[in-house]
């Protein structure tokens, strides 16, 4: 009986660029990958730093408001986050945008030094709709930004008058004024204290409240960025809105200073260094009020002044 | 074409077989048989090392291959991420300077009789450049300056010619890059026979940036 071995004769140079090709399928593919990871956090940073170049526009001059949207090529989430390193600290902003229905994770992100945007730790969309709101603690202190996604729906019930018109002038699609049950809104805010609402506003005490949350303010422009944005970020913001204050009553220390030469003495140095004290001592929005009363006191001296500083 | 041979074992074992199981093959026919391996041998050796080395040199080639088109690709990426950095610090610059005026740094307030949006207080910005470290990157442009346009001087502010001086440089680096500009209204307070009054100078806002 003949016996059938079978077997398989594969040479030395099939094996060698079967191996080969295979070491180079891997490292193309490794490659591939990679430069693919890069190209999505080349985008996420590219975005994030035009995102905050284009909140450049809303500097407010004399305006008491300004409002813009950003549409973003595709779904993407902004990450809003603060720290409180250097002179200023940092507003810093971190995009991930929507890839196959994955979002792309990186850990870059861009800085700004001169920016203070408010808003919940992430937001999600294609539309943004910011609009900005000059703080003044006396002076100008900055801008503060308020950003809000399109496919979240705000609702003030029972707004003060002037922020109900003002809520209408900024002519946003996702902010409303009363008839909140008809408007389908996610989040109702209300300021008479009424039940069933999400955030509640005492307009008079400066108080708002989420949620477990109590933020403090002062001012409309406050007020705005407590409602808008997430308890650690109001806080954070805050403290650096703190040291640009502190920075800004050097500035104008020394201002006063130079227009004294010329005969204009304001006497407002000691009390622009108490400012700068409360400012750098501040620990949380509950102590807003004392930096406030401060701030007024001074205002209305500056007001008086021949020369005045701001 | 493969050229099938027999194997001296079995041509010993042949041999064998033919003179009785216990007679060993004559040793001529084995030494033949070995010097034919022996020739053998040789020669697929010399094939396969000229294969190996036909092979390393296509490995060779393939692997420089890969090698340039990833430079390609990478010089081509650098060069689009390099474009991309200096637009956007153009757009950066060109919105700054637009705007920079109404930052509280820089804008008049109600100081000044003039209230415009492009007012600068000139004595607000000399305080300012006191504490130019304190700012640093805080604008993210490499120079700010502001010149009078309508001055014959030509030397920088500083505390002691201030205001009989062109220009005030409000952040400086070692670098120039490159400048965009706009108009503004340069306002200070000034004291003449005891009475103070504001002056108002037309100016030019240079930002410049830097071309990556």
């Amino acid at each position: 009986m003949q016996e059938n071995k079978g077997y398989l004769q594969i040479s030395f140079a099939w094996l060698f660029a079967i191996i080969v090709g295979a070491v180079i399928l891997f490292i193309a593919i490794f490659f591939s990958s990679k430069l693919i990871k890069t190209e999505q956090e080349e985008i996420s940073l590219k975005t994030g730093k035009e995102f905050g170049i284009l909140l450049n526009p809303l500097e407010t001059g004399f305006e008491s408001l300004k409002s813009n949207s950003i549409i973003m090529p595709i779904e993407s989430r902004i990450y809003n986050k603060c720290n409180l390193d250097g002179v200023f600290g940092r507003q810093r902003i971190q995009i991930s945008q929507k890839n196959f229905g994955k979002w792309t994770e990186t850990d870059l992100d861009v800085g700004f030094s001169n920016k203070y945007l408010f808003s919940e730790n992430v937001v999600e969309g294609k539309k943004y709709f910011l609009f900005s709101k000059p703080l003044n603690f006396p002076f100008k202190v900055t801008d503060l930004i308020i950003v809000t996604s399109s496919e979240k729906k705000y609702c003030f019930q029972n707004a003060p008058e002037e922020i109900a018109n003002e809520i209408s002038r900024i002519n946003q699609e996702n902010l409303y004024v009363e008839n909140c049950s008809k408007r389908n809104a996610n989040v109702v805010i209300c300021f008479e204290g009424e039940s069933g609402c999400n955030i509640n506003v005492d307009y008079e005490d400066g108080i708002v409240k989420k949620g477990s949350d109590t933020i403090y303010f002062e001012g409309d422009a406050l007020m705005y960025a407590a409602i808008f944005s997430d308890k650690n970020i109001y806080e954070c913001q805050l403290k650096r809105i703190m040291k640009r204050i502190k920075t800004l009553s050097t500035i104008y220390i020394d201002k006063a200073n130079f227009v004294s030469m010329i005969g204009c003495n304001t006497n407002l140095n000691s009390d622009l260094l108490v400012l700068i004290n409360l400012a750098d001592n501040l620990k949380s929005s509950s102590e807003l009020n004392s930096i406030k009363l401060i701030a007024d006191d001074i205002d209305e001296k500056n007001k008086e002044a021949i020369c005045k500083l701001w | 074409m493969v050229v099938k041979e027999t194997p001296c074992f079995l041509l010993n074992f042949l041999e064998a077989l033919k003179g009785g199981i216990f007679s060993l093959p004559p040793i001529d026919t084995t030494l033949n048989c070995l010097r034919r391996k022996s020739r053998k041998i040789k020669t697929i050796s010399n094939k396969s090392q000229f294969k190996i080395q036909q092979m390393a040199f296509m490995l060779l080639a393939v692997t420089l291959f890969f090698v340039l088109a990833g430079i390609f690709v990478l010089i081509f990426k650098f060069s689009d991420l390099k474009d991309a950095a200096t637009e956007i610090s153009e757009k950066n610059a060109l919105l700054l300077v637009t705007r920079l005026a109404n930052s509280p740094e820089f804008s008049c307030g109600e100081v000044f009789d003039y209230a415009g949006i492009a007012c600068i207080d000139s004595d607000k910005v000399m305080a300012l450049k006191q504490s130019q470290k304190e700012y640093g990157d805080f604008w993210g442009v490499l120079n700010i300056e502001i010149r009078k346009i309508l001055s014959n001087k030509t030397d920088e502010c500083t505390i002691k010619n201030y205001p009989d001086c062109g220009f005030i440089k409000i952040k400086r680096s070692d670098e120039i890059g490159d400048f965009i500009s706009n108009f503004v209204i340069l306002c200070r307070k000034n004291g003449f026979e005891g009475e103070v009054y504001d002056k108002c100078e037309i100016s030019r806002l240079m930002v410049s940036y830097k071309p990556i």
